[in-house]
């Protein structure tokens, strides 16, 4: 009897505790008395990693909170435990369910989640970023509802691989990606498209071989990530591109504990400016440069849109060189002058459109 | 192939070092009879104590951070698996489910604790540990190449544990006495051991050679505090199983998991690997393993008394 008793007191207070663990801070907006009369509620999903990963999720929870202190709101995030669209669902019915009608859903993988969300909460606003709704069958469902951004990542890429082949002039470089999905690939295409566009205008001589490009098939294998970056660089590789969230930590590490014996090594970081994650000593860093999108910007772009009434429901955004959406970091301090000024002229050709790259593969590797 | 293997080897060694010193731990706890799945937790609770310390003294003594770290790791697994302990020792709790309920509570708290205490829920430490390469040894023809070039130094501290420990548990009285609890502790206690303190001895030392599992994935390849050990824990515990409960078996079966893992990594960057298909490579060591323990479940060597609280009144 007693013993039952006990089981059942022990389930209750799992299942509290997982419900618990789950929900994770609530921030209020910084200006106190600054509650908004409508008290817009944002809500944000963080996708596989964690909130602080320095990456993905980071970069769109600082673009909400942002908007949170500018404007009063109230911002939650909540980390599903899984990375199953059932899980993604789940923690936006939370969401909804406690007043947060503003859902920032950062990732590729939430697409068949806001599809359903979109048509069972008609009353809760959705922004999915680097991804559109669809059935499952990619064909595009946008209710009006919902906001999908997308970012030209080939863009981001090309000028990081630019970067790269004109600090090294020659040498091999390799690349990492986390999973096999469209945003991924396009920084590894527009990154070979960087070192062609290098080699035909500046005769450089950086090359990548087809065997060092490779996607790992998660974002969070770190012991992975040092290892296929120690394999590169034993083979003579220079620069990594790594493109892999969790897996790139792993490969920083490696390059770190290299440069610290006097190697020469670099890794091209992705997303938001990894220069403060590569320093090993005082302030140098092996981060090369970092081929980012500014996702923090999209976040609060489209809350800022809500609370001005303008929101773009049913539309597909894409955030290129031209909006200013991607790019490499202001501060590169591992990059010459001459290197940064040969950047931001392709940054400029790209922006009024003399300079195209391409988002597919063609015959770029892999 | 001879080639391939000498390129992983170095790095296999580094990944199989913190699961060989966890399944360690997991030994002495289950040789005294008492079940630790709590080893996962354990080692998140070693990761964050030591990205803890070292973030907080490498800005003072950037050299030796490392090492405060790894012994502020030592004493935090096995303050933690006091919890354990007083669980299933004193207040002869379901073995099983403490375990679960210290790997819950390790993630969780640590990284509610990283956050408040640095604004992060991921700790980056600066300055790792290096690698080294040992002058004279590492001339030695292919033993030099494999073992004495690249190598750190906690993987000799771990080494050095590993014998010490085998010495400890099949030379020495306590070692006897660890033992007899795990297989009759009413025997032992008849021969006037205490049966709990020796258990209590038994799981603060897997606590702290698992804290000092996680402390090394931390000051070696990765680097982060990110709030999971990524199943090594567990990991170790099946290798504890594999490796029937001995030193020496666990040693092998650890290096078997290193080897394995790291092939199955590294398998798409190196082209006379990449011919196999991933998915086999990834899953190789745990069918592997499956099948190991379904062969080799008659001659378990499994401790008789695991598992089982220590009642003094029952017969």
């Amino acid at each position: 009897m007693f013993k039952k008793g006990l089981l059942f007191m022990l389930a209750f207070v799992l299942v509290a505790s997982m419900a618990v663990g789950c929900t994770s801070r609530t921030n209020t907006g910084g200006n106190g008395d600054g509650k908004s009369e409508d008290s817009l509620k944002v809500g944000m999903v963080t996708d596989a990693g964690t909130i602080d990963d320095k990456s993905f999720n980071q970069g769109t929870w600082e673009g909400v909170v942002k908007a949170g202190n500018e404007f009063g709101l109230e911002t939650r995030y909540l980390k599903p435990v899984g990375t199953t669209e059932a899980h993604y669902i789940t923690e936006i019915g939370n969401l909804v369910d406690a007043g947060y009608k503003f859902i920032v859903c950062p990732g590729f993988k939430f697409e068949t989640a806001i599809f359903q969300a979109q048509e069972r909460y008609p009353d809760a606003k959705f922004v999915l970023i680097d991804g559109y709704p669809h059935a499952g069958d990619w064909a595009p469902v946008v209710a009006a509802n919902t906001v999908s951004i997308f970012f030209a990542e080939h863009e981001s890429g090309f000028l990081a691989g630019l970067a790269t082949a004109l600090e090294l002039q020659e040498g091999e470089v390799g690349f990492i990606g986390g999973m096999e999905i469209p945003p991924v690939q396009k920084f590894n295409w527009g990154f070979q498209q960087g070192l062609l566009y290098a080699s035909e205008n500046f005769g450089t001589n950086v090359t990548v071989k087809a065997e060092n490009v490779i996607y790992q098939g998660t974002f969070d294998n770190v012991a992975a990530g040092q290892q296929l970056a120690a394999q590169m660089y034993d083979k003579g590789v220079k620069a990594i591109f790594a493109a892999a969230g969790g897996v790139g930590v792993g490969s920083i590490n490696e390059a770190k504990a290299r440069a610290k014996d006097g190697d020469d090594v670099w890794i091209v970081g992705v997303d938001v400016d990894q220069y403060a994650e590569g320093i090993y000593e005082g302030n140098k860093s092996i981060i090369l440069t970092s081929a980012m999108k500014q996702i923090d910007q999209a976040a609060y772009d489209m809350i800022k849109a809500e609370k001005e009434g303008v929101f773009p429901g049913g539309e597909i955004l894409l955030f290129t060189a031209a909006n200013d959406g991607i790019g490499i970091p202001k501060e590169n301090p591992n990059l010459s002058a001459d290197v940064m000024a040969k950047v931001a002229e392709a940054f400029n050709m790209i922006k009024n459109g003399t300079l195209v790259i391409s988002d597919v593969q063609g015959d770029l590797i892999k | 192939m001879w080639l391939v293997f000498v390129q992983i080897f170095p790095y296999a060694v580094t990944y199989t070092i913190p699961l060989l010193i966890t399944a360690l731990g997991g030994l002495f706890s289950e040789r005294s009879g008492i079940v630790n799945i709590g080893l996962e937790g354990l080692m998140v609770i070693g990761m964050f104590t030591s990205a803890l310390v070292i973030y907080t003294l490498e800005p003072v003594y950037p050299g030796t951070a490392v090492w405060f770290g790894l012994m502020a790791a030592v004493i935090a697994g096995s303050l933690f698996s006091l919890l354990h302990a007083f669980a299933c020792i004193t207040l002869n709790a379901n073995q099983v489910i403490s375990g679960i309920a210290i790997n819950m509570i390790a993630g969780a708290l640590t990284t509610y604790l990283a956050r408040n205490i640095t604004g992060s829920g991921n700790i980056l430490i600066v300055h790792s540990l290096s690698r080294k390469t040992i002058p004279v040894l590492s001339q030695i023809p292919l033993v030099g190449r494999l073992f004495f070039t690249q190598t750190y130094a906690t993987t000799w501290v771990v080494l050095a544990i590993l014998a010490l420990s085998s010495f400890v548990l099949y030379k020495t009285v306590f070692g006897l006495r660890l033992r007899a609890c795990g297989e009759h502790p009413h025997a032992a206690d008849s021969a006037g051991i205490n049966v709990y303190l020796i258990r209590y001895i038994g799981v603060m030392l897997s606590g702290a050679l698992a804290g000092l599992g996680g402390a090394i994935v931390i000051v070696t390849y990765s680097g982060e505090f990110s709030g999971t050990a990524s199943g090594l824990g567990f990991l170790a515990l099946a290798a504890l199983i594999f490796g029937q409960w001995k030193p020496a078996g666990i040693l092998a079966a650890t290096f078997f998991f290193g080897i394995a893992s790291t092939v199955a990594n590294v398998s798409q960057v190196i082209p006379a690997l990449a011919v196999i298909p991933g998915i086999i490579l990834k899953t190789s060591p745990y069918i592997l393993t499956l099948f190991a323990l379904v062969l080799s479940s008659k001659f378990s060597q499994v401790p008789k008394a695991l598992g089982e609280p220590y009642d003094k009144g029952k017969r």
